[in-house]
Order: C-alpha cells, then sequence, then structure tokens
C-alpha cells in the first residue's frame, strides 16, 4: 500500500514537474547558455555512443534476419526488415536507454547532490526556482536533441544492415537492393512515428530523472540510491511509454 | 573550451538533425515535398491487381514519374500518375501494369507512343492494355505444356513405331536398305568402274575433260547450269516441303516409304538401274559405246553444240531442262 | 546607532529600505510522529541580531528554515514584515539570506558565479555594475583573490565568508545564518563573529543567528533564545545568562566536565 501511495505521488510530482517547467518556458532565451550547455550534454557528447550502438544493433538485426531469411528465400526483405525495426522501434528505444544511462543518472547525480548539499535550498532563498533553473533547460534540450539522435541513429543503423548485408557470405544483398527494399515498404511516417517516440521517451526520461533528483532527502548516501532509482524507473517508463505510444500512433 | 565553440557544435548538431531529416523524408517520399512537380495522368483498368500508390511508372525501362494515387471510379480501377515534366507522352502510348517480382511488386510500363502522335495534356487519360495476369499465364503455360507432351509423343511413336503392329519410319528405311545392299553395292563398284575410265582419259568423257575447247563449252554450260541453280533452291524449297509431306505420311513419297508395294517397285527399279550400269560397263547401249566407242565422241561433240544452241534458245529455262535435253540426246 | 533602528540600509547603494521584523507565533512542528518544534512563540525586532542557541537536535534548524519558507509548519505561523513565511510571495517582497551551515555554495560555478547568481537570475543592474557589487561584497570579506575559485578549492572558513559574501550581494532585509562558526578555529570564529556584528552595525539589517557559540551569543546579540527539545525555555538579553535560573540552561552554557561522574552513565542510571 505504502509502495503504491509512492508510486502515485512520483507520478503525480513527475506530472507537476512538467506543467511547472512549462510555465517557465518563457524565460528560456534568458537561459540561452544554460540550454545550450544542457544540448551539448544531452546531444552531442551523446552522440558517439549512440553512433556505435546502433550501428552494431542495425548489424546485427541484418545478420540474424538474413541467417532466419536464407532458408526460405526471403533475403531481399532485409532492408525492408532492418530499415522498419529501426525506425519504428530500436532507434528511439535505443536512444531513450542511452539517455537515461549516460545522460539521466548524470541529471539525478547532480540534482541530488544539490539537495543533499542544500544548494537547491539556497536557490529557494535567493527566489530562484530551482525548475526554471535546473529542470526547464533540460527539458527544453531534451526536445531539441532527442528527435536529432533518433534520426542519426536509425540511419547509422541502415548503413550498419547495408554494409553486413553486403559482405555476409549467406547474405551478399548489394545496398542498392537493400535500400530499394527499404524504401519499397516504408514510408516517412514510419520514421516520423519514431521521432515521435523518442521525443516522448526523451522529455519522461529526463523528466523522470530530474524529479528523482530534486526529491531526494536525506545524506550523501541517498545520492546514489537516487541515481539507481532514476535509471530503474526511466528504463521500465521507456518500455512502459513504448507501449502506449505505438499503440495510440497506430 | 568557450561558449562560443560549445553554440557552434550544438548549433551544428541540430541543422545535421534537420539535414538527416529531410534526407530521409526525400528518399522515402520520393520527392513528394514539392507536391506540384511533375503533371497528372489517369489510367483506368479493369484491376489494378497489386499496383499500388508509389509505385514506379516507366517509360522503356526508365522511371519518369510514379502512382500518385489509385482509386475506384464507377466500374474501373484508376491510378493517377505524376510523370515528370521532362517526360512528354504521346497519345497513342498506351500503359500496362508489369511485374517486376514474384512478390506483390509491379510498375507501370508506358509505351514510347508514335513520334508524330500529339503529347498528352495534364489531366488527360492514357489507353491501356490489359496483360495477363500471373494466374492466367499459369494457366497457359499449363496447357502448352500438355500439347507439348502430347505431341512429343506421337513424334517418337512415329519415328520407332509404338512396338505393335506399326513399323516406324527408321526401322523400315533401315529394312530398305539391309535388302537392296548387294545391289547398291554392285552399282556402286560399276560408277566407280565408270571413274576410273574418264580419269585416264579414256572414252568421250575422258576427251571431254582434256580437251580444251571441249571444256571452253563446259564452263559457258555450268555458267547457266549456275544461272538456274537459284531456280534449284526453290525446287529444293518445294522439296523440303514434299518431305515434310513425306514426314507427315502424306504424298507420293510417304506411300512409298510406308508402302510395302511401293518398296518392291523401289527394288525392280534399282535392279534395272544395276544392269543399265552393267550394259554400259560392257559397252553395251548408247552410254557405254559412248563411252567406249571413238567414234561416238564425234556424235557426242555436235549434239554438245546442239544442247548448246539448245540452251540458247531456251535461254532461262535453266539446267533442268538442259541437263533433260542432254540427257534426252544420250538415250 | 544614529539611523531609526527600523531602516536597512543597502551596503552598496546606500539605500535606504524598511528593517522588518519576524514573529512566530504557536509553532509546532512534527515529521511523522516525531515532534521536533512545541509551540513556539517569540518576536524578532526590525534591525537587531537575535541569537538561537540549544543543543545539537532541539530543532534550531528546522525553525530557521521555517523562517525562510522551506518548511511548512505543521501547527502555529510564522511571519516576516507581516507576511506568511510559507508563501511564495513573501520571498518577493521580502529579500532574506540564509547563510547556510555548510555553505551550500553552488559547486560547479566558480565563487564570482555564485556571488553573480542573484543579481543575474534577478536582472538587476547589467554586467559591469554586477562585478562591481561582487567584488564589493569580496572586499568586504576579504575575498578578492578567492573570485576565481571554485568552492572545493576552498577552505571551510572561506566558504562560510563566500556564503555570506553571497547573501551580501542580495542586499538582504533579513539575515539568517546557521551555525556559522561551527566546525572553525576559535581565531576563525571570532572574526566571523565580528563580520556579523558589523554588518549589522553598518547596515541594520535585521539578524538571526544560530549557533550553539557561547561567545558568539553573549559579544554580539541583541537578544538570546534558547532552545531545547523543541521548546524554547529562554528568552532575554545576554545579560540574563550570567546567571541563568534553569539549572538545565545553566548545564548547556557552562557544561562542567565531571570525569568522576560522566553523563552518559547518569543517563544509564
Amino acid at each position: 500500500m505504502r509502495q503504491l501511495n509512492n508510486i502515485l505521488e512520483g507520478f503525480g510530482s513527475t506530472i507537476l514537474l512538467l506543467f511547472r517547467s512549462i510555465g517557465y518556458l518563457p524565460s528560456l532565451p534568458r537561459q540561452f547558455g544554460r540550454f545550450v550547455e544542457q544540448c551539448y550534454l544531452i546531444g552531442y557528447t551523446t552522440l558517439p555512443i549512440v553512433a556505435i550502438l546502433s550501428f552494431f544493433i542495425g548489424s546485427v538485426l541484418a545478420l540474424q534476419a538474413g541467417y532466419s531469411m536464407q532458408n526460405f528465400g526471403a533475403k531481399q526483405f532485409i532492408g525492408s526488415l532492418v530499415g522498419l525495426s529501426m525506425a519504428r522501434e530500436l532507434g528511439p528505444v535505443m536512444v531513450a536507454i542511452l539517455l537515461a544511462g549516460r545522460v539521466g543518472s548524470a541529471i539525478t547525480a547532480e540534482l541530488a547532490s544539490m539537495k543533499v548539499y542544500q544548494e537547491i535550498d539556497a536557490l529557494v532563498t535567493m527566489n530562484i526556482p530551482p525548475v526554471r533553473m535546473l529542470v526547464m533547460p533540460r527539458l527544453a534540450a531534451a526536445v531539441v536533441m532527442v528527435p536529432v539522435l533518433a534520426i542519426i541513429a536509425n540511419l547509422v543503423g541502415w548503413f550498419g544492415g547495408a554494409i553486413v548485408s553486403k559482405y555476409t557470405n549467406f547474405i551478399s544483398i548489394d545496398p542498392p537492393a537493400y535500400f530499394a527494399a527499404l524504401r519499397r515498404f516504408m514510408e516517412f511516417k514510419d520514421v516520423a512515428n519514431g521521432l515521435i517516440k523518442a521525443e516522448v521517451f526523451g522529455l519522461g526520461v529526463v523528466l523522470v530523472c530530474c524529479n528523482i533528483g530534486l526529491n531526494t532527502r536525506g545524506g550523501p548516501r541517498e545520492i546514489g540510491a537516487s541515481v539507481t532509482r532514476a535509471v530503474v524507473t526511466s528504463l521500465i517508463l521507456i518500455l512502459v511509454l513504448d507501449y502506449f505510444v505505438t499503440k495510440a500512433l497506430m | 573550451m568557450n561558449n562560443f565553440q560549445q553554440t557552434a557544435r550544438v548549433g551544428l548538431f541540430f541543422i545535421l538533425g534537420l539535414a538527416l531529416t529531410w534526407v530521409t523524408f526525400e528518399t522515402l517520399r520520393g520527392g513528394k515535398v514539392f507536391k506540384d512537380q511533375g503533371y497528372n495522368l489517369i489510367a483506368g483498368f479493369e484491376s489494378l491487381k497489386e499496383l499500388k500508390e508509389g509505385d514506379e511508372v516507366r517509360m522503356a525501362g526508365v522511371k519518369i514519374g510514379e502512382v500518385e494515387k489509385t482509386r475506384l471510379a464507377g466500374r474501373r480501377a484508376e491510378a493517377v500518375l505524376r510523370i515528370s515534366h521532362q517526360v512528354k507522352i504521346k497519345s497513342d502510348a498506351s500503359a500496362m501494369i508489369v511485374m517486376a517480382g514474384l512478390i506483390g511488386t509491379n510498375y507501370l510500363s508506358v509505351t514510347l507512343g508514335t513520334e508524330a502522335a500529339p503529347d498528352l495534356p495534364d489531366g488527360a487519360e492514357i489507353t491501356t492494355k490489359t496483360t495477363p495476369d500471373l494466374n492466367s499465364v499459369m494457366t497457359q503455360m499449363g496447357e502448352l505444356g500438355k500439347k507439348l507432351e502430347t505431341a512429343i509423343g506421337d513424334l517418337s511413336s512415329a519415328l520407332s513405331g509404338d512396338g505393335k503392329n506399326e513399323t516406324g519410319i527408321i526401322k523400315k528405311v533401315d529394312q530398305l536398305i539391309t535388302e537392296n545392299r548387294e545391289n547398291i553395292s554392285k552399282a556402286t563398284a560399276n560408277l566407280q568402274e565408270i571413274t576410273t575410265k574418264v580419269n585416264k582419259g579414256e572414252g568421250t568423257l575422258g576427251r571431254l575433260i582434256s580437251d580444251p575447247k571441249m571444256y571452253d563449252e563446259l564452263v559457258s554450260t555450268i555458267a547457266e547450269i549456275k544461272n538456274g541453280a537459284s531456280e534449284a533452291k526453290t525446287f529444293i524449297a518445294n522439296a523440303q516441303k514434299i518431305v515434310d509431306q513425306v514426314k507427315s505420311g502424306q504424298g507420293a513419297i510417304g506411300a512409298l516409304v510406308f508402302d510395302q508395294k511401293a518398296g518392291d517397285d523401289i527394288k525392280v527399279s534399282i535392279a534395272n538401274l544395276r544392269s543399265v550400269s552393267e550394259k554400259i560397263a560392257r559397252g553395251e547401249g548408247s552410254l557405254g559405246k559412248l563411252l567406249s566407242d571413238e567414234s561416238l565422241f564425234r556424235d557426242a561433240q555436235s549434239i554438245m553444240k546442239k544442247a548448246d544452241r539448245a540452251l540458247d534458245g531456251l535461254d532461262d529455262t535453266g539446267p533442268i531442262t538442259a541437263v533433260g535435253v542432254v540427257y534426252g540426246g544420250l538415250f | 546607532m544614529a539611523t531609526a533602528p527600523d531602516v536597512t540600509r543597502n551596503p552598496f547603494t546606500q539605500t535606504e529600505s524598511p528593517a522588518v521584523g519576524v514573529t512566530i507565533e504557536n509553532l509546532s512542528k512534527s515529521f511523522g510522529t516525531f515532534e521536533v518544534l512545541k509551540d513556539i512563540s517569540f518576536a524578532v525586532k526590525p534591525g537587531e541580531i537575535f541569537v538561537l542557541m540549544g543543543p545539537s537536535g532541539s530543532g534550531k534548524s528546522v525553525l530557521l528554515k521555517h523562517i525562510v519558507g522551506l518548511e511548512m509548519p505543521t501547527a502555529g505561523k510564522v511571519t516576516v514584515d507581516r507576511r506568511d513565511a510559507a508563501a511564495e510571495e513573501t520571498r518577493e517582497h521580502v529579500r532574506m539570506a540564509l547563510v547556510f551551515q555548510a555553505g551550500a555554495l553552488f559547486n560547479s560555478i566558480s565563487v564570482y558565479d555564485n556571488l553573480a547568481l542573484y543579481p543575474r537570475e534577478h536582472r538587476i543592474g547589467n554586467e559591469a555594475s554586477i562585478r562591481e557589487k561582487v567584488m564589493h561584497a569580496l572586499q568586504i570579506l576579504s575575498l578578492e583573490n578567492a573570485a576565481q575559485k571554485f568552492p572545493s578549492e576552498l577552505s571551510g572558513g572561506m566558504k562560510k565568508r563566500v556564503a555570506i559574501a553571497r547573501a551580501l550581494v542580495m542586499e538582504p532585509q533579513l539575515m539568517l545564518y546557521d551555525e556559522p562558526t561551527s566546525e572553525l578555529d576559535p581565531v576563525m570564529g571570532a572574526t566571523i563573529s565580528e563580520i556579523i556584528a558589523t554588518l549589522k552595525d553598518q547596515y541594520h539589517v535585521t539578524t538571526i543567528v544560530v549557533s550553539h557559540d557561547r561567545d558568539l551569543a553573549l559579544n554580539i546579540a541583541d537578544r538570546v533564545g534558547i532552545l531545547m527539545g523543541g521548546r524554547l525555555v529562554f528568552l532575554g538579553p545576554p545579560s540574563e545568562l550570567h546567571e541563568p535560573k534553569d539549572p538545565k540552561v545553566a548545564d548547556f552554557l557552562h557544561p562542567k566536565i565531571d570525569l568522576q561522574n560522566p553523563r552518559f552513565k547518569q543517563l544509564e542510571t
């Protein structure tokens, strides 16, 4: 019962945090410096790991698809399979998971330590709302940067699949054929779908991580606990949201 | 790192994202961003089969546009085509649905049309041709296969017999040759003898070969014979037809091959041929004399001259007739 | 004190704004079932230094947090300048600065940026005037050399002084100090006490200090309150503390280290 209470409280405070952040949105131009800094952290520095991971996910998809499809001669559809799975599902989910692990944990750790060391309280006494200064620029940066990461993940994954399809003995499908198959069964709608999903996930992850960070109570030990909780909650949120967003977009 | 650098990197990163999104959009939409590119044509079909929106329209295998929309219009299906501005489609060009792969990949093929015909304007309807779909092709293929099978069966039974009362062509020819082997070999031996004599310059034919004047006359004769060769070709063509008839068992030779009585006749004629050649070898008969008697050479010469004249007179009648004349003179 | 007692002089612009008073009425606070503050009432007059004393865990810091609005009372009311301290608008009208026990400096930015944060966020003046203000505040606390350092590079005493400087830049009408002399050597403690007194004398800021530093209380306080077990057990001028009537207060102020009969053994019996 208490746990259910905690979950509901967390849910409610997260939603409240979102609305308060939206309320502070007009002050974004003034916080342009912080916004750019967060964009840099969320987007630019996350790019390498996103690129590496999506490349190999695309490759493995092509490899597995080729391996299982060679028996019934559907190899020419590898392009469509990799293209659709990357764009609709794996690209956005992977970006969100990396975001939770790499950026979300850092956000929670920073906010939790600010909370524990009373920096948040200091902001409050200085009449500077912590949400305005700490949460809103991060959310805005996530909104702007996550789709960029997702589209890069898609393209890199597609090319990974194309390379594997060409150079694997039992597949050996040339890139033109691969991309022709990819284009044949795909529309921009599928990619847009994925980008919307990435956007929702990115927003959710940053929001949850900020909320858990700001609600940290106790000593330095709680910082670690908060980070763990933030990452776990983010991962659960991503997969639960994934189902509902996918369903809603169908 | 200073602030400016960070801002620049973030800006570039964001622009990269926008650019990639645009590229993806362009690639997947096939350039539909600017909707007013190209002009529309309407192609009506009884059924669009597997044709769907976004499929290619090709002219002579080159992509010239795509299927913008498919719709049901009254009692037929219509495909609205978007054709690139650079390509003009002639009014007598026709469109048909062509299969590019076995699994639901189609394109619309448009023929070139004639040069002189006017161009189709925007929104015009293009004439269409129905192509058999895969199912009907498969059915026809099956029927064809059955027919082919019976034909091959018939042929093989005709050639080698069906193993019961009927004997096949090959067997009959074989039989014919076996039965007349002796006669044939004798005739061959006689012919050999004649050739030997000719070689040695004996007899009229020998002279004929070694005498230059005679040779000149022969050359002109041969030229005329050549002249007639073209006619021989027509004859051969006719002969071919006859052979075909023979094969199908029609006509005289057909009967000859298949008829026991005709076979007997052939035997008799071959026996006659043998006696003739035997006579020739012994110097009996005109040809025998011609070959062994000096005095006859001169007669032959005059006959040759006559034949020459006759040939001149006949002019275009050709070698068959000429040979006939020679033959007539000789026998 | 030449100036009127109810006016705060701005340390930078020398403009004057009314000093604020603080009243606490029947304040109670519980965390779960644990009652930290029990029915506390007192008032701090505008422009005075009020020192709140008490043993560790007596609820002094919690009381302070109620004044700046970081905690909501379970019962009772706290008003600052006749406004509810728990309401957010109060902070819009009254400039309050709390000097945290550990400084609570923003670790990710330099000392200079720590001080400049408040005027920047509230868009008070341009960058040049902010620079002037910040350097002035650093000068007051002789911290000019630390401007470009990060909080992690500072000693404990310097952190406290930076925290005070940061509070000064806010041009506060109400200054609150949470244990300003704890964890410092006696000389540094004395220095901080002098700074607090000087600031109050020069700028006439209402000052509330939470501390268990007896020397500080006796030397700079206008009035002293003593909290014990969540109750206010003493309220009066520091002169009264030389001969306290309450034995517990006397023990707190003048603890005798009795090796024959140690306190932890008394508790056992």
